[in-house]
């Protein structure tokens, strides 16, 4: 009786309000996503920092010249979006890169060796993890300066501890297991064990998580073009357009409109694809 | 019976000092990372405030006078020493104490914190429960999954920008920038002059209130999504529990078992989460605050970080810490009260 409550619970709880559709939705909006970022040059009607007197502060609409109207310099939002979109990508995907880079090794590392090594990685994570991800990316963007290499490697280097502390304890899981103590029996060496046995065991885990990551690196990075810490103007992206925008929210609100609604479905598309892919690959994880 | 309660207090304050103990380094730590990460600065505080057109002589005066000539080591240990003490020096631009500026600034940010906290919980809570609950009814299931994940997916600094659009500029029901009058409150709680004038100070709260309720809807939506997912996983579990089982068994109504047997139970792990949401409200702070052009401690650390004061964003950026450190403390602590197993481990 148990196991079966137990058990609709579960497949009610994964499949009625998860089904195909979340991940449909998620699948979609990132290959749309990669698709207007690869071809941006093709698909941006105009040149994203053309300016035109002509057309400033236009409204959008279907007739008009620009679909989504244009902002204080005539420039058309449309295409500032579109080419937007690379930057947005660009960050979270390198980001998580390379905090997945970073982090991974020396957790799996730390779970795995134990020790002195264990203590000193992971205080150092704990004393990271003290800074929320935006505000340890705001410190080193704020000590490196603003431009997109900076903002990844703030982001990243914001992200590592997440999986430092993630590699760690799936380590410290993995490294228990019959087959682990079987190779080191047979006298495989340290790095052999983590390379071979440890890091392919967790990695389906890892980038579960990494998914949800971009998400974060991606609102993170929207955050800090925001406060004027991220990618310089007249380089588009979303949250620099969103923060341009932010003096004309009376007469112009769709600049802050449509950039704001393109965050979002970035996030939301990862955020979906990551629930989703949670759920297929590690029920462990579910509801965390 | 007495014995085991000494012993298991000796434990807890064992744990406590051991807690202690990991806690300061942990501080120093982010202290320094701090310190060191505003000093490799490109940019120079001295030509900040004194312009492009400022003369060598005056940029030197400038950096001779703010001691930042002095050796880095001697400025990061006068850093530490003096931020024991609460004292992060003064403000380069204005020349105002950091701590009395911070002191001025905190109760804003706390005030919003407790504020989008309660929006959080008011809407997370029950729409997390109700999706657990109802897992069988998609409709309620899969919108509350919808909200939960729009609050995930919606950055903060958009949800203000609409929220300001629709209430403050189309219908001009709150105010578009601004904290209200929280000073007065507190002055006024302070000096006890709430007793001798309670209309001015009920004026005032609403004033404080007016202004709060847009930053806190914004911060307490986006919140809500953390809580949400924590309750419908625990209440998921809660609810496969023997005892739910059991409360079921004597024949009680759903009702009953929801709030009197489960929802207890949920708040437990909620707790859990407290240090992370902290953390999470804290930085949304950072956001909100400008977005709604809004006094605070977040909102300071922007315009310190743009125009490069070391002291104040310094200030800043280790006050944020404390507070997520102490919180996080607290609540261990907290937790090894309430469950003795923590503190044996």
């Amino acid at each position: 009786m148990q196991s079966q409550t137990q058990y609709t619970g579960n497949s009610r709880d994964g499949c009625v309000a998860g089904g195909n559709m979340p991940i449909a939705l998620g699948v979609t909006l990132i290959v749309l996503m990669c698709v207007v970022a690869i071809m941006a040059p093709v698909l941006a009607p105009f040149n994203p920092s053309a300016q035109s007197s002509e057309y400033v502060l236009k409204g959008p609409g279907p007739g008009g010249h620009h679909l989504l109207g244009t902002d204080e310099y005539g420039r058309d939002l449309l295409s500032r979006i579109i080419w937007g979109t690379r930057v947005s990508l660009q960050v979270g995907l390198v980001s998580v890169l390379v905090g997945f880079g970073l982090g991974v090794p020396s957790g799996l590392m730390a779970g795995f060796l134990g020790g002195t090594t264990e203590t000193a990685i992971m205080r150092l994570t704990d004393m990271l993890m003290a800074f929320p991800t935006l505000l340890l990316a705001l410190l080193i963007v704020t000590a490196l300066g603003g431009s997109l290499v900076n903002e990844i490697l703030a982001i990243g280097v914001a992200l590592t501890p997440h999986f430092v502390r993630l590699a760690h304890s799936l380590a410290l899981t993995t490294k228990t297991h019959d087959y682990i103590m079987a190779a080191r029996a047979l006298g495989g060496s340290s790095l052999r064990i983590m390379l071979r046995h440890i890091f392919p065991n967790t990695i389906s885990t890892l980038l579960v998580v990494a998914t949800l990551y971009i998400a974060t690196a991606i609102r993170t990075e929207a955050g800090l073009s925001f406060l004027g810490l991220g990618v310089l103007p007249p380089t588009p992206s979303w949250g620099n357009i969103l923060s341009e925008g932010r003096q004309y929210i009376k007469d112009c609100p769709w600049l802050t409109t449509f950039s704001g609604l393109a965050i979002m479905l970035a996030v939301l598309a990862f955020n979906l694809m990551g629930d989703a892919l949670r759920d297929v690959l590690d029920p462990r994880l579910r509801g965390e | 019976m007495q014995q085991w309660r000494a012993v298991g207090d000796e434990r807890l304050l064992q744990y406590v000092v051991r807690r202690l103990f990991v806690t300061i380094p942990m501080l120093l730590g982010t202290m320094s990372l701090v310190f060191f990460a505003m000093h490799v600065l490109p940019g120079d505080p001295c030509m900040a405030m004194l312009g492009d057109q400022a003369t060598g002589q005056a940029l030197n005066d400038c950096t001779h006078q703010l001691g930042l000539d002095r050796p880095l080591l001697v400025q990061y240990g006068d850093y530490l020493w003096q931020s024991l003490h609460f004292n992060f020096g003064y403000s380069l631009l204005n020349r105002y104490p950091v701590t009395t500026y911070i002191l001025q600034m905190l109760p804003y940010t706390l005030v919003l914190v407790l504020a989008s906290t309660v929006v959080a919980i008011g809407i997370g809570l029950p729409t997390g429960m109700l999706s657990a609950v109802q897992r069988r009814n998609p409709l309620i299931d899969y919108t509350a999954r919808v909200i939960a994940l729009l609050g995930l997916s919606m950055p903060v600094f958009w949800f203000g920008i609409l929220l300001l659009i629709v209430f403050s500029l189309h219908w001009d029901l709150f105010p578009l920038i601004g904290g209200g009058d929280l000073s007065t409150v507190v002055e006024m709680i302070g000096s006890g002059e709430v007793f001798v004038y309670p209309g001015d100070f009920l004026a005032a709260v609403f004033d404080v209130l007016h202004h709060l309720a847009l930053p806190a809807l914004a911060l307490g939506f986006t919140l809500a999504a953390t809580v949400s997912r924590v309750a419908r996983s625990t209440m998921l579990e809660v609810l496969n529990q023997d005892y739910i089982r059991t409360a079921r068994a004597k024949g009680l109504r759903e009702r009953a078992i929801v709030y009197k047997h489960a929802l207890r139970n949920v708040m437990i792990p909620l707790l859990t989460i407290i240090g992370l949401f902290v953390a999470l409200a804290m930085t949304g702070t950072v956001l909100t605050e400008t977005v709604f052009t809004r006094p605070g401690l977040g909102k300071m650390l922007v315009d310190a970080i743009e125009a490069r004061d070391y002291p104040l964003a310094q200030g800043a950026i280790t006050v944020f810490t404390m507070i997520i450190v102490t919180v996080n403390l607290i609540v261990d602590v907290l937790y090894a009260a309430f469950d003795p197993r923590v503190a044996y481990k």
